[in-house]
């Protein structure tokens, strides 16, 4: 068996993108916790869910995440042909879009008839729901640092890399999203 | 000018002023006045810092990144706890809960730690476009240690460091809980400090000295293994790193917050209950920890993947680079899982959440679940660094190489990856659905297999070896006995029927201890003779290397061994008492002489470390004529490591596996590809 010699070029390129990609695996396990959790007590649970969160606005915040995902993927079409200003607007509707989502995440909290402290469906259901939000402000945020680059011309077509890096993130939790609505308002 | 009165003036008055304050904030308080924990502490603390100001000048220690941050920290807690208590007031809530308050004091103090000690600096500028500041000037000599750096070589100083740090700390206190033991009836512990004293021992021991101890050895030497200039991430590293100080106090300190009596493992309803307020300080100091070892293994694995020298194949690894592989991969993924479950728990105790309170619609065993489904992988994080140390030292002191390396080398990930599927044996005794028995038996049993072809290759390779008895093959030979009676002690616990009535015996405390000794103590001590020559250019000395050996083997066995028999005669673990008519005491005497004996090698070790550091003979490049690359380059290291690409011929252990500088071999064609 042989196994192929390491380039020089390889060593040197930056392993940034492969960073993410465990992050997101990591990450993935974090999530699935929830997850395990979740159906754990879903399972042993007679007359599940004791609460049922209404599902209408829920879907209004699918589509507003879901239509990140498009502009921010845009985004890095749009700079991969060179195309800044693109690059620049995108990453701003994207950023609007993930604030929409935390906002109307934030309405609906306020509005449910259970506290994270009144069973476990509802600690369930909060910290789900939380720790989701938490990586979307984490996404957020990481969408601000490439929009300050963006505005200091740090990115062109050939250097563009932190941007695809960051939209990689954006659709995994945009993906986890799509799992916790379906288990939490539509599977139930 | 002699200036020692003065400092001794300065520490005294140090050390009255934080005690005397302490004391009148407690009265204040309305609380007693003196108590012996927090005023000795917050005294030594405050008399050890105007010792340290008195000795270096204020002005340079507080320039020191680690002070700042450490003091901005403090400051940073104290103040989000009396915001927190406002705000409750605010809402209607009494003042003071100690979860909430403290959770959100500890957190906010940490993340004020974090942003004052300037590891966010190069991300905060490369976000705004600025020069990332990477050319800051360096101090000199001690105090570059003492400031956040990059370079792989001073965080895996400083992972070392602050691991060996914890060591006595977490030894003592296991020394207080054993010498309890004789005699329990001399009330050395109350009941509920005996459970906090030995559960924080092993909080300590496995987060705060394992992990940090053996980042320390990965950061150092893995990118000189695999011929890289540093990590793939310089900057996440020096982050990760600067988590585990603070995780290290936390866990600590929990003992002075009133302590915790779950034991390591934290289970609720009692984990979650009032009663056991140290609880807090550990779940957080615990995740903090889980988050640096989560980060670190992204950053190995890019390294390992992304940067190996030319003709680095992954069958060309040391075996020392296969277990951190291994080990990085599980850490990656399972670490998630302890951090969830133990956030779960803090959730429950600051928020009132029920995942696990059955009067809430939780399920107790939940926990059980998530936690073991991390902290068995959890066990092979612990040793499979060790075990890859063993790998690679036996054969630079018997001169053969290594007997079946690339069993060894796919058995390391065979231990990691079957060591997944086994978890619910922790939990035989839990009420485990019956189905779930047999299988997760079997899966037991299995891992035995990998962890076997390792124990064999070993001894083969040994066999009519050139054996040069070095103090680093001394330790790595005890070390395979240990872990072989580790091993093979695990294997009634693997087996329902028998493991139903050794569960939660000291028959456990005796095997785990084992197998720490054998997968990480030894190995970790191998590895400091072995390597302090490439760290810090000088040989440790071999004769106090011997009078180590000779004190911490055989203490070793005294100590494991008695256990297993305590185990057999049905004493249980975490209780803090037992009938002297049952005539367990021998063996609880033999036990903690083993422990001090243990703790007297430390001690040796300790003494070695500080002498040979500053008159030990000169090692040169390569005092062991060892093959891998970290040996090619002067002792200590240079700054960036290779002056020149190394490049790599063959496996390691082998004459030709590498070579820096010069052109590259031409007849080496033909051994391009890996023949075996």
């Amino acid at each position: 068996m042989t196994f192929p010699a390491v380039e020089i070029e390889s060593a040197r390129s930056s392993p940034m993108r492969l960073g993410m990609v465990l992050f997101l695996i990591s990450e993935a396990f974090l999530l699935g916790a929830l997850f395990w959790t979740y159906y754990y007590l879903r399972g042993l649970t007679p007359g599940w869910p004791p609460h049922s969160p209404p599902a209408t606005l829920a879907f209004v915040n699918t589509a507003v995440l879901l239509s990140s995902s498009a502009t921010i993927w845009l985004g890095a079409r749009a700079i991969r042909r060179g195309n800044e200003k693109g690059l620049f607007g995108f990453l701003l509707a994207t950023i609007v879009l993930g604030a929409a989502f935390l906002g109307i995440t934030g309405w609906e909290w306020t509005h449910e008839d259970f506290f994270p402290w009144t069973d476990a469906y509802g600690s369930t259901f909060y910290t789900m729901t939380g720790f989701h939000a938490l990586h979307v402000l984490g996404g957020v945020l990481l969408m601000l640092a490439l929009l300050a680059r963006t505005a200091r011309h740090r990115f062109t077509a050939d250097s563009f890399k932190a941007v695809e890096v960051g939209s990689l993130y954006w659709h995994f939790v945009d993906f986890i999203w799509i799992l916790v609505f379906t288990s939490v308002f539509i599977i139930r | 000018m002699n200036k020692a009165p003065l400092k001794a003036f300065a520490g005294l008055a140090g050390l009255a002023a934080g005690g005397g304050l302490t004391m009148l904030v407690r009265l204040a308080l309305g609380m007693p006045v003196w108590k012996t924990s927090p005023v000795l502490v917050v005294g030594i603390a405050a008399g050890l810092f105007a010792w340290l100001a008195a000795t270096v000048g204020f002005r340079k220690l507080l320039s020191l990144d680690a002070a700042r941050g450490a003091l901005c920290g403090l400051a940073g807690t104290g103040v989000a706890i009396g915001i927190t208590m406002l705000v409750r007031l605010a809402i209607g809530l009494p003042a003071w809960n100690a979860s909430p308050v403290l959770t959100v004091g500890i957190f906010t103090g940490v993340v004020v730690y974090l942003i004052t000690l300037g590891v966010f600096n190069y991300w905060a500028r490369w976000a705004v476009g600025r020069p990332d500041g990477a050319d800051r000037p360096k101090k000199p000599g001690w105090a570059r240690y003492f400031d956040v750096d990059t370079d792989h070589k001073v965080i895996g100083v400083q992972y070392f460091v602050t691991g060996l740090a914890f060591l006595p700390f977490a030894v003592i206190l296991q020394l207080v809980g054993r010498t309890h033991m004789v005699d329990p009836d001399l009330g050395i512990l109350a009941s509920g400090s005996y459970e906090s004293v030995i559960g924080t021992h092993g909080i300590v021991m496995m987060f705060i000295v394992v992990l940090p101890v053996f980042f320390g050895l990965v950061n150092y030497f893995v990118p000189l293994q695999i011929g890289a200039r540093d990590l793939a991430f310089p900057r996440l590293n020096a982050f990760t790193f600067w988590l585990v100080p603070p995780a290290g106090l936390l866990a600590a300190f929990s003992l002075m917050a009133g302590g915790f009596t779950t034991g390591w493992t934290a289970y609720p309803p009692l984990s979650s209950s009032f009663e056991v307020q140290g609880m807090d300080l550990v779940l957080i100091g615990v995740y903090l920890a889980g988050l640096s070892s989560i980060l670190t293994a992204v950053n190995v694995l890019a390294t390992i993947f992304k940067k190996r020298a030319p003709g680095m194949g992954f069958f060309r690894m040391p075996i020392f680079v296969w277990g951190t592989l291994a080990t990085t991969s599980l850490s990656l993924v399972f670490t998630q899982f302890i951090g969830m479950s133990f956030l779960m728990v803090l959730l429950e105790r600051t928020l009132g959440m029920g995942f696990f309170v059955p009067a809430m619609g939780g399920q107790v065993l939940l926990y059980q679940y998530l936690f073991w489904f991390y902290s068995h992988p959890a066990v092979y994080i612990f040793v499979l660094i060790g075990l890859g140390l063993i790998s690679d030292i036996i054969p630079v002191f018997v001169r053969k190489p290594l007997f079946g390396y690339k069993g060894v080398a796919v058995s390391s990930m065979g231990i990691a990856w079957g060591g997944t599927i086994v978890f619910a044996h922790h939990m035989f005794a839990a009420g485990l659905p019956g189905w779930m028995r047999v299988p997760f038996m079997i899966t037991t049993l299995l891992v035995a297999v990998p962890t076997g072809v390792k124990v064999f290759a070993w001894t083969a390779t040994t066999w009519m070896g050139k054996i040069e008895l070095k103090t680093p093959l001394l330790f790595v030979f005890a070390a395979v006995i240990l872990f072989l009676i580790g091993g093979l002690t695990g294997i009634p616990q693997g087996i329902v029927p028998t493991d139903l009535y050794l569960h939660d015996s000291y028959w456990i405390v005796g095997h785990f201890h084992a197998l720490f000794f054998g997968g990480f103590l030894l190995p970790a001590m191998a590895a400091i003779y072995y390597w302090f020559p490439k760290v810090r250019g000088r040989m440790l000395s071999e004769k106090l290397g011997r009078i180590q050996w000779f004190l911490m083997v055989p203490g070793m066995f005294l100590m494991v061994v008695p256990m297993l028999g305590l185990g057999l005669e049905g004493m249980r673990r975490r209780i803090s008492d037992y009938e002297f008519i049952l005539n367990l005491q021998p063996l609880h005497i033999a036990t903690a002489v083993g422990g001090f004996l243990v703790f007297a090698g430390l001690v040796v070790l300790g003494y070695n470390l500080v002498v040979s550091n500053r008159r030990g003979e000169t090692a040169g490049k390569n005092p062991w004529e060892a093959s891998t690359l970290e040996w090619m380059i002067s002792s200590p290291p240079p700054e960036h490591n290779f002056d020149e690409i190394p490049h790599v011929h063959d496996r390691p252990h082998l004459e030709q596996h590498a070579h820096v500088g010069g052109e590259p071999e031409q007849k080496s064609g033909e051994k391009e590809g890996d023949k075996a």
